[in-house]
């Protein structure tokens, strides 16, 4: 440690010229943050680059949240809307071309002051930048790759950059956005053709479906290039990383989001659709957005009970299963049952309808066995695959580990012996892990939950299937 | 059976673990600890440890060079912890020191941390992971202000050693930029002046009335981000027990937008 005075340094630096500061600045803002607020992409993962030494900004795969606002939502990225000034009438939406709502549009040079001035402050991960469909789609892309240029090679800044593809543009610009930013999207808005006909007549799924795939085969094409690229010139001059980074296409992949609660689907047709995109489309989210009636269109449903958070919650869920725990929807949902359990998370209600799975031995179940026991998580599994290596592990080992205990006692053993004498009962395990008040979901306690008994008939959140109801 | 008593730093810690080495009591014999009010036993033995950097740098340069980047780092995030809470099983540096003397005693050394079912890997796996926990945390939420000159300032209050993490992380995320993070809990400070890499300096007396004379537009950038705070939040999802979940409530001192919602 070398010892210096810390106070020294505060009064030496040298001063930095002032910055030009508008002041209807903070209206836009406020304006064209208020509009972004429903979009809920708000991720900064993906991908790991360091700074060059030349500018600002670095990222990390891992993503950073750097607040949390008042509905405990993180706030990673500066999510604004270009403008909310759009031709589109898209009923569900705050800013469609018929409500009577403040209208505001930044300039590329205010996005880019406000990106740099919050970043270095460390007020944010990056910029999400979306945008009402202004004059036509074109004009709208063109503005938003000019804030992209303009951000990347005039303010040099290497941060995060989620940009949203807009439908119906010119496949060039979105091509050439794409190798300004990390990360694009294109909001799939609702679930099925139908509903996004009648909700969305403005858009449909052909201009939704067509950048989509544009921007999955660019990744797998850039990626060829840049390996084939790589292996020539591998004895190669010192430059050559730098130009990989800045000619990758959408490194951190592309998402899609869903508005839940909208339309009428079920969550079996809905979670069919994400596996559909995660398979065909190579995305790399999928995000489900519960409805909040902004507009009180006709069309749109009147939901007395607030948004549907808990179906978001359980939607959310079973997306982690599909893509971290080797489930298939097949398998947590059916025609017969379409709907998710809205006591138990999926992964509990999948291990209670196959008991004969279990109980599963910690000392010698492979990984993938371990994946499917509730109270085992993803990292907590392959700890306990590399821990027993080194010794036979207890129950006191796995909590250490950081296995759910309370969860996952009903379906474990370990070297033979369970953690109290249970039984491996559907009734009985369900009855237990409800009794634990913790375990009911918040939305169902705070309506007045009381002790459940088996036989009765309560029917909590409208047409959602209870647990218990339903096993009859 | 011998006690080592170090200082509750990264040398400290290395440099017992010189002395127990050197010492050939047996490994059974010994136990390192950073706690000096502890409760003293009857028929052993104190030995009090007096930091050496020599030392210490012997033990880092063998542990990275035998055991891997992976095993030193671990060893290192642990070492920051903070080690004094009522939970952990084991002294911090007692736990640090059976693993190496485990990591040496091991044919595939570098493995030797995957085994969580020995009381003192679960320690350091327990400590390493409180330090990278709060490093995380603090990377996202810690805020610079911009003080006259245009150094960029941010105090934190953190109860591991989180420095370190920090300094490499802002390092390269500002290259060009000056600025120095306070940490008000281990009276240290990182300076980072543009260009240049980072040094560890003692802030014990650093004056904080010259760290709360802002820029011109600091307040102004400040607005704007609060701003920014409120309109970004849906009302009809409004969870406040999720948002101090998310974001502790220690924390929000020391940001902008939480600060004044206390």
């Amino acid at each position: 440690m070398i010892t210096k005075s810390a106070t020294t340094f505060i009064t030496t630096s040298a001063t930095s010229p002032a910055l030009h500061f508008s002041k209807d600045l903070m209206e836009k803002l406020a304006i064209l943050s208020d509009a972004a607020k429903y979009d809920v992409a708000c991720t900064s993962s993906g991908v790991n680059r360091k700074g060059d030494g030349n500018g600002m900004g670095n990222s990390l795969a891992c993503g950073i949240c750097h607040s949390f606002s008042a509905d405990g939502r993180c706030i990673s990225l500066l999510k604004i809307l270009y403008t909310n000034e759009c031709i589109f009438n898209c009923s569900y939406c705050q800013n469609n071309c018929e409500s009577d709502i403040p209208r505001a549009t930044f300039t590329p040079e205010e996005v880019c002051t406000l990106t740099m001035e919050f970043y270095r402050r460390n007020y944010i991960e990056g910029l999400f930048l979306s945008s009402g469909i202004i004059v036509s789609p074109n004009y709208t892309m063109d503005l938003i790759y000019q804030t992209l240029y303009r951000l990347r090679n005039v303010y040099h800044f290497q941060g995060y950059i989620h940009v949203k593809a807009i439908p119906g543009a010119d496949p060039l610009l979105i091509e050439k956005a794409g190798f300004l930013a990390d990360r694009m999207s294109i909001n799939l808005e609702l679930p099925t053709a139908d509903a996004l006909r009648k909700l969305a007549p403005c858009k449909s799924r052909h201009t939704i479906l067509k950048p989509m795939r544009q921007i999955q085969n660019s990744i797998i094409q850039n990626k060829n290039e840049l390996s084939l690229y790589q292996n020539t010139s591998r004895k190669g001059t010192n430059n050559r990383f730098s130009l990989t980074e800045q000619s990758r296409f959408v490194p951190a992949g592309q998402s899609t989001q869903m508005i839940i609660g909208a339309t009428p689907e079920n969550d079996f047709q809905i979670m069919s659709v994400a596996e559909g995109l995660y398979q065909n489309f190579s995305l790399k989210r999928v995000f489900y957005s519960a409805f909040v009636n902004t507009t009180h269109n006709t069309n749109l449903p009147v939901l007395s009970g607030g948004p549907p958070l808990l179906r978001e919650h359980r939607l959310y869920q079973a997306d982690w299963l599909l893509r971290y725990y080797h489930f298939t929807i097949s398998e947590l949902l059916s025609e017969d049952r379409p709907n998710f359990n809205i006591y138990l998370d999926p992964k509990c209600d999948w291990a209670l309808r196959h008991l004969e799975y279990f109980p599963v031995e910690i000392n010698r179940a492979d990984y993938k066995t371990l994946l499917r026991v509730p109270g085992i998580g993803a990292k907590s599994a392959s700890r306990i695959v590399k821990a027993r290596r080194g010794s036979r592990l207890d129950f006191p080992d796995l909590k250490k580990i950081g296995v759910v205990l309370k969860r996952a006692l009903y379906f474990i053993t370990c070297s033979g012996k369970m953690m109290y004498p249970t039984r491996l009962d559907e009734d009985y395990i369900c009855r237990n892990l409800l009794s634990d008040y913790t375990q009911i979901p918040r939305e169902l306690r705070e309506e007045g939950y009381r002790q459940l008994s088996l036989f009765d008939d309560v029917n909590f959140g409208g047409d959602s299937n209870v647990y218990l109801s339903m096993r009859g | 059976m011998y006690i080592f008593q170090c200082e509750d730093s990264i040398d400290g810690i290395f440099t017992g673990i010189y002395d127990a080495f050197a010492s050939h009591y047996g490994h059974k014999n010994i136990r390192l600890s950073t706690n000096s009010h502890e409760d003293m036993c009857l028929f052993s033995e104190y030995i009090s440890v007096r930091t050496d950097i020599d030392k210490s740098q012997k033990v880092g340069r063998t542990l990275f060079k035998r055991f891997g980047i992976d095993f030193y780092e671990t060893i290192c995030k642990c070492a920051l912890a903070d080690g004094s809470f009522k939970k952990l099983s084991m002294d911090k540096a007692n736990a640090i020191y059976q693993t190496i003397v485990m990591a040496f005693a091991l044919p595939e050394a570098e493995k030797v941390l995957n085994f969580l079912g020995e009381p003192c890997i679960a320690c350091l796996f327990e400590l390493c992971r409180q330090t990278n926990n709060e490093g995380h945390h603090y990377l996202g939420f810690l805020r610079f202000f911009e003080l006259e000159n245009g150094l960029l300032f941010a105090k934190i209050a953190p109860k591991n050693n989180v420095l370190p993490i920090l300094a490499e992380h802002f390092t390269n995320r500002l290259p060009l930029e000056n600025f120095m993070i306070y940490d008000e809990t281990h009276k240290l400070a990182i300076i980072h002046k543009a260009g240049k890499d980072y040094l560890t300096v003692d802030a014990s007396e650093l004056d904080l009335t010259l760290t709360r004379q802002y820029s011109a537009n600091e307040e102004n950038y400040q607005k704007l981000f609060k701003t920014f705070f409120h309109s970004i939040a849906i009302e009809a999802r409004k969870n406040p027990k999720l948002q101090s979940q998310n974001i502790p409530k220690r924390f929000w001192a020391n940001t902008v937008e939480l600060a004044d919602c206390q």
